[in-house]
């Protein structure tokens, strides 16, 4: 340890003595899952990244990437940390092109700053500015470009969560429905390869078959096969106009006629959004004082050009009164921003409330929504574990989050058993569960990326092939990879 | 292992009838929709998943090159066996295995042809979106290798957009299933991966597509320019209003001509250049978009905008466009087509200096391109016997490529690189990216013998050894 510590000083040389953090304060901030790094980097662009990584290729550190840390709990442990690459200060947007509805942007950059930049002159921006948990000057978009644009991606923590990080995992939110993923949006990408080299594929069109397509290889990554450092996505313009509508159902029989209903039509929402009472309850959402959940709420996100989005409200409060919706609310753009802001800051908040949270996230074919939260909300019912289900209905996702206190690990082992119940119904469904967020001492008794299939020993070629030394996030990522 | 032994291995595999060996075959097996020849030692014709990878494992024991192929429609130089070896033809795997509307899936072996699929599905009101101008002929199979664009593609996507799992047979016979019937499977997407790797990687022998409902209401218009520029700014000026329309589709006067000559869908031949123009979405707010569309070329001089009044307008107007690489026939024996790509707001000014290149070299350029996505597609006519002129076709094709390149662009929207485009990989690639590429490849295929010489430039060491 005393000989790595030494090693690192070299590093000082290339980094700056402020970037290069090595005191026991700053290390703990950054331990992953119980292990803490010997040193905490903060390179300030793609080169000092490259010069890091290379350092510790060379002298086969294990290094995992960072950038705000709101995604660190997913994944196995590390089998071996020693460095912890911060992108905060690889900050940069590089090219704003709004003209193209393209921006190319650092890893470190945040998903909130991304979208002010893309605000127009009235400041009407996707997300709502005025909301945002942050000081004005906080915001790095001095240079408005007024074009009224955004990307389209609204994952979970909108507000706090790095580009490079939402990339990494792959994260996405409830209006993938309509604008789909970030492997969609995604143009081209930038990144340092675990020895240290930077290559670079894609660019700024929407078409491009020159080589491999590897910025879809990075996106999910989880930093197994290098850090990130730069992207470009393509924009889409500001949806004329923006509207949520709520209904409460009082059981889940009725919430799913009324979504699947919706989902089976021409109609084009931009998220159906099933949900239980405690997952609405637990949004603190105060932009519909009256409305009352029911058992289960269907939020709708409502993002088109004015008429259309007039006709799909006046069309799906028929089909929620058709299918007994005990009570329905609407609002407009700016409550709209609000309540998705609260549906992408829920895993955040309840982290902060729970300190024993796990999080799973169910994928299966997209007709099996049902099953999937009936079995949940039975199961953990029965075990009497408070818990949170959202569905991203017609994507094929549920969201499930089980709200253990500090004082819960009585509670664990049923826990477990639960998700490995949860896991086995969704390899049925054609799916798997993969758990986001979970204590450390209860990751080894979980499957963390759930089962993994045939293609494993496809990925286990790639892995070796592009990162012999086993020196990013080793052992983190499927399979132990 | 000599040919003969190859080919009897071959027969045992797949029955004597789906072996092709005689000269006559072999020969009908060396081109494709590109320049490029090579003709192969044998053409193998399987009927399942486990033949391929009886083939492929075959292969792999006795280190001979092999490589997928469909239809034929490459336009690069994929699908040609320079280094000899076996071609895989799918044309037998072409079923339709499930149509399952309730999970929007649809499962297909590689060679069903996409319009086969797309047909099938409409009837039922459903869509698969990537339409590539040959996609009467084209399979499935081929546009996962060549992550295949189309018109639609400016709002939907190209085919890796649309492409949720696959069957894969890697280099030692070993069959992988990857992504699937759910979307977000954990792990690497090997999908996004494999889409788009020009056969060079694996063997596709199942896909499964993503679909989605057909759109309630199309409106297809028909925009007329006096100059190509006019057509070009008014296609930057409707995406800057925040419209994305589902197509932007732009012909020449050389391309309207040809195609006048074939199909005769009643373009004016006295316009510099249409714009084929699609909405599509619910109707709701459409006729205010179109309105608020003519408005915009009228600011950019339009000459008239024509509005298809039903369907058998709309398949009109769209007839002289999906036949418009055909009908340059008409004016010359050949054509090469450049794919480069450009952010769609360098249209004007690369398109002029298109035109430039073309009297540079005194050769016959037709424009028919995706507009909306920066796609041009060059097409430089020639007659291949003449080798002065074919010279001069290849130095114009690499000066276009390096227009595009030095636009901010690509060497390839839609098209891929195979062999055609090699050395123009480097007019976006360093040797660092270019590594990173041959890594992969041999992460799958130390020995390269799967579809090689394709796609990614040897590298230098490599290339002096040979």
């Amino acid at each position: 340890m005393a000989d790595l510590t030494e090693k690192i000083k070299n590093l000082t040389d290339t980094i700056g003595r402020d970037f290069v953090k090595t005191d026991d304060r700053t290390t703990a901030q950054y331990a992953i899952d119980g292990l803490t790094p010997a040193a905490v980097i903060f390179p300030k662009n793609t080169a000092e990244a490259s010069a890091v990584i290379k350092f510790a290729n060379q002298h086969h550190l294990a290094v995992v990437p960072w950038g705000s840390g709101s995604r660190i709990r997913m994944g196995n442990p590390p089998r071996k940390l020693d460095l912890v690459v911060c992108t905060r200060r690889m900050n940069h947007m590089l090219d704003v092109d709004t003209q193209n509805l393209t921006i190319t942007v650092e890893a470190g950059v945040k998903l909130r700053d991304i979208q002010a930049r893309l605000a127009t002159e009235e400041d009407r921006c996707y997300l709502p500015l005025e909301d945002l948990d942050i000081a004005a000057d906080e915001i790095i978009c001095s240079d408005r470009s007024h074009s009224g644009c955004f990307i389209p991606l609204d994952p979970p923590g909108s507000e706090k969560a790095t580009i490079g990080g939402i990339i990494a995992a792959n994260a996405s939110g409830p209006r993938r429905l309509l604008y789909n993923l970030p492997r969609d949006t995604i143009l081209g990408v930038r990144f340092v390869t675990p020895q240290g080299d930077v290559p670079g594929s894609g660019g700024k069109t929407v078409k491009n078959v020159s080589g491999y397509d590897i910025s879809k290889l990075m996106v999910g990554s989880m930093g197994s096969l290098g850090l990130i450092t730069e992207m470009t996505f393509r924009l889409m313009p500001l949806p004329e106009k923006m509207q949520t509508l709520l209904f409460g159902f009082a059981s889940l029989s009725d919430a799913h006629a009324f979504a699947d209903g919706i989902l089976k039509t021409k109609l084009l929402p931009a998220a159906v959004e099933t949900m239980n009472a405690a997952a609405y309850e637990h949004l603190g959402f105060t932009g519909a004082p009256d409305f009352s959940p029911g058992r289960f709420v269907v939020a709708i996100s409502l993002e088109a050009f004015a008429p259309a989005v007039d006709r799909m409200a006046r069309e799906m409060r028929q089909t929620a009164a058709d299918n007994g919706a005990v009570s329905s609310a609407l609002f407009g753009e700016h409550p709209h921003q609000q309540f998705w802001l609260a549906v992408s800051d829920q895993a955040a908040r309840l982290a902060a409330e729970y300190g024993n949270l796990i999080r799973a996230k169910a994928n299966y074919r997209i007709s099996q929504w049902k099953d999937i939260i009936e079995f949940t909300d039975n199961a953990l019912a029965a075990l009497k574990i408070q818990h949170t289900i959202q569905a991203h209905s017609g994507s094929g996702i549920c969201l499930i989050n089980l709200l253990l206190n500090e004082n819960a690990d009585g509670l664990k082992p049923e826990a477990a058993a639960f998700l490995e119940k949860l896991l086995q119904l969704s390899r049925k469904a054609g799916g798997n569960t993969v758990i986001q967020a979970a204590p450390a001492d209860m990751k080894p008794m979980l499957k963390i990326w759930g089962e993994t299939g045939s293609d494993f020993v496809a990925m286990k070629l790639l892995k070796k092939q592009l990162d012999p030394n086993d020196v990013m996030s080793p052992g983190r990522f499927v399979g132990g990879l | 292992m000599d040919n003969q032994e190859l080919i009897e291995r071959l027969r045992e595999i797949v029955g004597p009838e789906n072996v092709l060996a005689s000269e006559m075959d072999l020969m009908l097996y060396s081109y494709d929709a590109s320049l490029e020849k090579g003709k192969p030692d044998v053409v193998v014709l399987p009927g399942s998943t486990e033949e391929v990878s009886k083939i492929m494992a075959l292969a792999y024991k006795e280190k001979v090159p092999i490589l997928g192929r469909g239809s034929g429609t490459n336009l690069t130089g994929g699908t040609i066996p320079t280094k000899g070896g076996i071609v895989v033809h799918f044309s037998r795997m072409n079923r339709i295995l499930k149509l399952d509307y309730e999970n929007l899936t649809a499962t297909v072996e590689p060679g069903v042809i996409t319009l086969d699929l797309q047909t099938r599905i409409l009837k039922d009101g459903f869509i698969y979106q990537p339409d590539p101008a040959s996609q009467k002929v084209s399979t499935l199979g081929g546009n996962v290798g060549e992550n295949s664009g189309g018109p639609h593609c400016l709002k939907y996507g190209v085919t890796s957009n649309h492409i949720q799992g696959l069957e894969v047979v890697l280099i030692d016979g070993t069959v992988i299933q990857t992504g699937g019937e759910s979307r977000d499977n954990p792990g690497y997407d090997l999908p996004g991966l494999f889409v788009g790797s020009e056969g060079t990687i694996g063997l596709v022998t199942k896909i499964i597509l993503k679909l989605e409902k057909a759109p309630e209401a199309v409106k297809t218009m028909l925009a007329i320019f006096e100059t190509i520029e006019d057509g070009a700014n008014t296609v930057s000026a409707i995406i800057a209003e925040g419209i994305i329309p589902a197509t932007l589709e732009m012909m020449d006067n050389t391309v309207m001509r040809a195609v006048e000559a074939t199909i005769k869908v009643g373009y004016p031949l006295d316009a510099a250049a249409v714009l084929i123009i699609e909405l599509d979405g619910l109707p709701e707010g459409m006729d205010e978009k179109a309105l608020k569309i003519m408005e915009i070329c009228k600011q950019n001089k339009v000459r008239e905008v024509k509005l298809a009044k039903n369907e058998n307008e709309r398949a009109i107007l769209w007839a002289g466009r999906k036949g418009a690489f055909g009908s340059v026939g008409q004016v010359r024996p050949s054509y090469l087509c450049c794919d480069g790509t450009v952010p769609r707001t360098k249209l004007p000014e690369v398109l002029g200096k298109v035109i430039e290149i073309g009297k540079k070299y005194n050769l016959p350029i037709g424009n028919v391109f995706h507009a909306g996505d920066g796609n041009l597609h060059p097409l430089i006519m020639f007659d291949e016997r003449d080798e002065d002129e074919k010279e001069r076709v290849l130095k114009a094709a690499t000066e276009i490529l390096k227009l595009c390149a030095d636009a901010g662009g690509t060497i390839s929207g839609e098209h891929g690189v195979g062999l055609e485009k090699l050395k123009e990989t480097y007019f976006i690639f360093n040797e660092g990216d270019l590594q990173l590429e041959r890594d992969i490849k041999s992460a799958f295929d130390a020995d390269n013998i799967l579809n090689p010489g394709k796609m990614i430039p040897a590298a230098e060491s490599d290339a002096s050894a040979a």
